[in-house]
């Protein structure tokens, strides 16, 4: 599939940065994934220190071995780290309720709420779903169910009938994760020496590491990777710009040295990933807030917020801004059985094969290739074959579906990459109109993406080895219910999606039967599930600034 | 088929409203058979009320009225037998919950005694049916199709998929051999024995005389309007010499225009992107504009000729009916009313500019309080289907002015939407099944109801993001709701504020019935499409290749 065109030009396309004075605010993931820096570790952090010790001295610890990276690019960076906390985790370290409670529902309940688990489909009428590892997953937050008790006195108390259902259910994993530390290197080597010091750096301060995944980014050329299943991987990713109404952030985020404009495909406001700046409605993204005072006295000024330089808020006097510059991190660990994708696929084939004389094109790379939506080195499928690349020669993401490719024949209606992001194939017409409607209504609803794979290399795709590997996903979105969840629960896991029926993602979902669409006459091929929830939680990834808050509490 | 929505609205006696509720819950598990796998969901209701489509109980609680229990029923028909069948399912029960609502002080006071007194063997549906409330606007998705149409389309959906991927044991399938019409054909027979209604044409989803009696409610509220707001035109072109009138109105008009361009922005700090893009005039619009427009002229000739010739005849002392003068009154009526009819530039701005003055002075509640505890009942039901249901009352605005536009907002738009939503869609929001607005209390509450596919976030990032202009059109007049402009600007595009509002303006759904709660409102569309190319004896191939896309 040699598909780089002749005339592409060496290198890959330009990249969006934030403006240096917001960028310095910022940790350095917000804006690249550092892509030169291919190997690192995740450390699973629970804090277990006794309560007479306060809760930021191991953050302050912490720095002799690891810098936090801002948003700033060093010239030659070797190490670069990241760190996010889970709502346990902050609480844990003392930041008080006020301040806890003023993070967004998701975070404050955590993804393991019962009704939360239902809508992303891991668990439902207390049962672990086969997307799930055996036994339920081993990590999250743990986050404790909210109190029953909560407003239940009232006025009407007399004339009270019971009717409540049962209490809402406390699930909890084996693992307590309370901050995730990211490290990332340019050598394995490096990875293992840098680890090694900072797991006794943090015993020293009562920090535990619970859980460790060696993390592997094996660019290719020109920032190309590919995860376990082989097929090229983190292509398509929204482009923040700066809104200019109500407020002008125009000049907020950079493109070539000049302020970004809309990209028409992927773009989306600053406030999608960055929390402060104004978002997909127009306003400034919600965030946590901490008061200024302490001791329940308005008057007895708390220092650490202006010690930490965190801006007054905008809305609540007297509060300052934690959130700002900050972002939301969902993290979810995710097992891949690679070699359950290619046999139970190539058993497909075998039988369409077998039941139709004339499908001879149809093998498990076929098949797999519609489940993806893509080819393996990253291109679209189209109804005349892949897409050409782009003028890098790499797979070209300013595509759209609904004209090129309205019934899915190319890049079946249900495959991957047209779920995880439907651009605007939901267009009821294919007017302009619809088009651009229901492209900006998608769009309403990206993340980031961050997360890199685990695990070792499969030697042979077809034979299950017995190894742990996968991908940890991470995105970044200020609105993890309008962002996150959305894509997990109305596009990808949705039965009803584009009008299909009884079919989820053929990639992350249970399994079940996926429609293939091809003249004469569409396929349908029996998936199973081929990637399961080993943990995960909702992290706050913090600004410089609040962090310097939290290593003061 | 044409399908009815309403809903009864009962106010609860507050000391009874926790035994209320309780009791919708004794109902709602004893028909929710969902735990013992041998029977369906609500088998009952799904058998016995076999014209049901969608049901639901729910109490309102509220800070400035005693709790509202309302029941929201869609069904096929009128509804004479709805009543009936849900009364011989549910009857006693229905009972206890009306003993735990008040009395009402109007004349039906004696049906609410004879239905609650201890052992009353009185019909509760007869009472039901006595404090239903009409809905102001509503819309039916699939409509005109019934509840066994589309049971019945997706028993042969699933048949058809069934079919086609039948193993065929090494030989091709017979559905890929040949062409798109051959498949067709093939598929057909292979369904008709067990689909004997494949022989049977379709069923009209909408009548001819539903469709004619549509158009002309539509076209009779566009005339009442038009002669509302032409009335002062018209006496004033009476009065007036067509020079001066059409000055003062064209010097009128410029100034409303005028002071409506210069308050067209949103107050600084409120603009917001509207992502859908507004339409005021479609072809549509445009042309029941002006079929209005001229049956208000022919009809205000009507009434004028008269009037002229009896102040002519007055005037001249001469008999009242000198048909040579008929004529002649009639060119000089139908000129003032043609003249009148131009006076709409003037009253339609000015009302809108007057709107416009209260929307800056509007209060937008950009935190409403919200109740966790309800919150947390209300999402625990959500999301087990592929359906969702919400039920929401807010507070109207208040204001002469208000009062009139919401009204015959409602209605005008309510007219519109039969005329114009036949497709089974509403515009560009593809997942509603049956929603209404209804009035409550004397027309100082709006309610309203949604059965709609998908999650409710989803729900409302459509309206947000697709539909915020009607939304804001329907929604604008209640309290508290984000700031609008123009009426249909703004607004719903305040997603995140909309959101607060709107959720903090629902109850909990405690029994809610789906008679299909898998079929989304696409699914019903392509399944009835399926169907009908099925109907077909034979297709063409191009018709058959596009049919295909819906296997």
């Amino acid at each position: 599939m040699a598909l780089a065109s002749v005339n592409s030009i060496p290198g890959s396309p330009p990249n969006w940065k934030l403006a240096p004075s917001l960028a310095i605010d910022t940790q350095g993931i917000v804006a690249s994934g550092f892509g030169k820096l291919e190997t690192g570790r995740a450390l699973f952090l629970e804090f277990t220190w006794p309560a007479s010790v306060p809760g930021g001295a191991w953050l302050e610890a912490l720095q002799e071995s690891v810098t936090i990276t801002h948003g700033v690019p060093a010239a030659q960076q070797d190490r670069a780290a990241a760190i996010a906390f889970t709502g346990t985790g902050l609480g844990y370290m003392g930041l008080g309720e006020q301040a806890l409670a003023s993070f967004a529902r998701p975070f404050r309940e955590g993804m393991y709420q019962e009704d939360r688990m239902r809508r992303l489909g891991d668990r439902r009428k207390g049962a672990w779903q086969e997307s799930v590892i055996d036994g339920g997953p081993v990590w999250s937050a743990n986050t404790p169910p909210r109190d029953p008790a909560e407003g239940k006195l009232d006025w009407m108390l007399p004339y009270q009938v019971p009717h409540d259902g049962a209490p809402e259910e406390d699930i909890r994993t084996p693992l307590t994760v309370h901050a995730l530390l990211m490290l990332y290197t340019r050598t394995e080597e490096d990875s293992r020496l840098w680890r090694d010091d900072v797991v006794a750096l943090l015993a020293r301060h009562h920090v535990d590491v619970v859980r460790q995944l060696e993390l592997l980014l094996d660019v290719e050329h020109q920032g190309i990777s590919r995860e376990h299943l082989g097929f090229a991987d983190g292509l398509s990713q929204p482009a923040p710009y700066g809104l200019t109404v109500p407020k002008d952030e125009s000049g907020l985020v950079t493109l070539e040295g000049r302020p970004a404009a809309r990209d028409p495909v992927q773009g989306v406001p600053l406030g999608e990933v960055l929390i402060g700046y104004q978002n997909g409605h127009s306003e400034p993204a919600p965030g946590p807030v901490v008061p200024t005072w302490v001791g329940g006295d308005p008057s007895k000024i708390d220092p650490r917020p202006e010690q930490a330089k965190l801006p007054p808020h905008s809305l609540a006097e007297g509060f300052a801004d934690l959130g700002l510059n900050g972002s939301y991190l969902v993290v979810r660990e995710l097992k891949q059985d690679v070699a359950k994708f290619w046999t139970s696929l190539e058993e497909n084939a075998a039988r369409i094969r077998a039941q139709d004389p004339t499908a001879n094109h149809v093998n498990a790379e076929w098949i797999a290739e519609r489940v993806i939506g893509r080819g393996r080195d990253g291109h679209l499928l189209c109804p005349a074959g892949y897409r050409k690349p782009d003028r890098y020669g790499l797979p070209d993401n300013g595509f759209l579906f609904r004209s090129d490719d309205p019934h899915g024949v190319g890049c079946p209606p249900g495959s991957h990459v047209r779920r995880a992001n439907p651009r605007d194939a939901l267009a009821p017409k294919d007017d302009q109109e619809s088009r651009e409607t229901l492209l900006q209504a998608a769009n309403n609803h990206r993340i980031l993406r961050r997360g890199r794979k685990f695990g070792p290399k499969i030697a042979d795709p077809k034979v299950d080895d017995e190894r742990d590997r996968g991908l940890l996903f991470m995105c970044l979105n200020t609105d993890i219910a309008r962002q996150f969840e959305f894509v997990q629960q109305t596009w990808l896991l949705n039965p009803a999606f584009a009008t299909l029926f009884g079919e989820v993602d053929p990639l992350l979902g249970p399994a079940g039967p996926m429609t293939i669409r091809e003249k004469p006459l569409r396929r349908t091929v029996d998936v199973r599930t081929y990637v399961q929830l080993a943990g995960g939680d909702y992290f706050f990834l913090p600004s410089m600034a609040a962090l310097r808050y939290l290593a003061l509490l | 088929m044409r399908q009815t929505t309403l809903c009864v609205p009962l106010e609860v006696k507050p000391e009874s409203c926790s035994r209320l509720v309780a009791l919708i819950e004794d109902l709602k598990r004893a028909e929710d058979k969902g735990s013992d796998p041998r029977t369906a969901n609500f088998f009952r209701l799904h058998n016995q009320i076999p014209t049901l489509h969608f049901l639901s109980m729910s109490v309102f609680p509220a800070a400035e009225f005693d709790p509202m229990f309302i029941i929201e029923a869609n069904f096929d028909g009128p509804p004479g037998p709805f009543w009936r069948q849900i009364d011989a399912v549910a009857g006693e029960r229905i009972r206890a919950m009306i003993r735990c609502c008040k009395r009402p002080r109007d004349d039906t006071g004696a049906l609410y005694d004879a239905v609650t007194e201890p052992g009353s063997k009185v019909a509760v549906a007869r009472y039901l049916e006595a404090r239903t409330e009409q809905p102001s606007v509503f819309h039916h998705g699939n409509r005109g199709l019934s509840r066994d149409r589309i049971l019945e389309d997706h028993q042969l959906f699933l048949a058809v998929r069934a079919e086609i991927d039948r193993p065929t044991g090494g030989r091709p399938s017979p559905y890929r051999t040949g062409t798109a019409a051959q498949a067709q054909t093939l598929l057909r027979a292979a369904m008709l024995p067990v689909f004997p209604w494949l022989d049977d044409p379709a069923p009209k989803r909408i009548s001819l005389s539903e469709r004619i009696s549509d158009i002309f409610r539509l076209l009779r509220f566009i005339v009442v309007a038009l002669v509302a707001l032409t009335l002062p035109g018209l006496l004033l072109a009476a009065a007036l010499r067509w020079q001066v009138y059409l000055s003062m109105l064209g010097i009128t008009a410029i100034i409303i225009f005028a002071l409506l361009f210069k308050h067209r922005a949103a107050i600084a700090g409120t603009e917001v992107i509207n992502r859908g893009k507004v339409h005021l005039l479609s072809p549509v619009k445009l042309l029941l504009l002006l079929v209005g427009a001229a049956l208000t002229i022919f009809l205000a000739t009507l009434v004028v000729t008269p009037i002229i010739l009896a102040i002519d005849a007055i005037g001249r002392f001469a008999t009242p009916f000198d048909t040579a003068a008929i004529p002649i009154a009639a060119r000089e009526a139908a000129y003032v009313a043609a003249l009148g009819v131009v006076s709409v530039f003037v009253t339609l701005p000015l009302i809108v500019l007057i709107l416009r003055y209260n929307e800056m002075r509007d209060s937008a509640q950009d935190r409403p309080p919200q109740d966790e505890r309800m919150l947390r009942e209300m999402i625990r039901r959500e999301d087990w289907i592929a359906q969702n249901h919400m039920g929401s009352i807010v507070l109207i605005k208040p204001g002469i002015l208000r009062s009139i536009i919401i009204r015959a907002g409602h209605y005008g738009l309510g007219l519109f939407l039969r005329v114009t939503a036949t497709d089974g869609y509403l515009g560009s929001m593809r997942t509603v099944h049956f929603a209404h607005w209804a009035f409550l209390n004397n027309h100082s509450r709006l309610l309203f109801f949604s059965n709609f596919d998908h999650s409710w976030d989803s729900y409302l990032d459509d309206f947000i993001e697709k539909a915020h202009a009607g939304l804001t059109l329907a929604w604008g007049s209640g309290i508290g709701f984000p700031p609008t402009r123009l009426l249909v600007y703004d607004g719903a595009s305040h997603g995140r504020q909309f959101k607060n509002w709107a959720l903090a303006s629902r109850t909990v759904s405690r029994l809610w019935y789906s008679a299909y709660p898998d079929l989304t409102v696409d699914q019903i569309e392509r399944n009835h499409q399926i169907a009908n190319g099925l109907r077909k004896r034979s297709m063409t191939e191009e018709e058959a290749t596009a049919w295909h896309w819906l296997l």
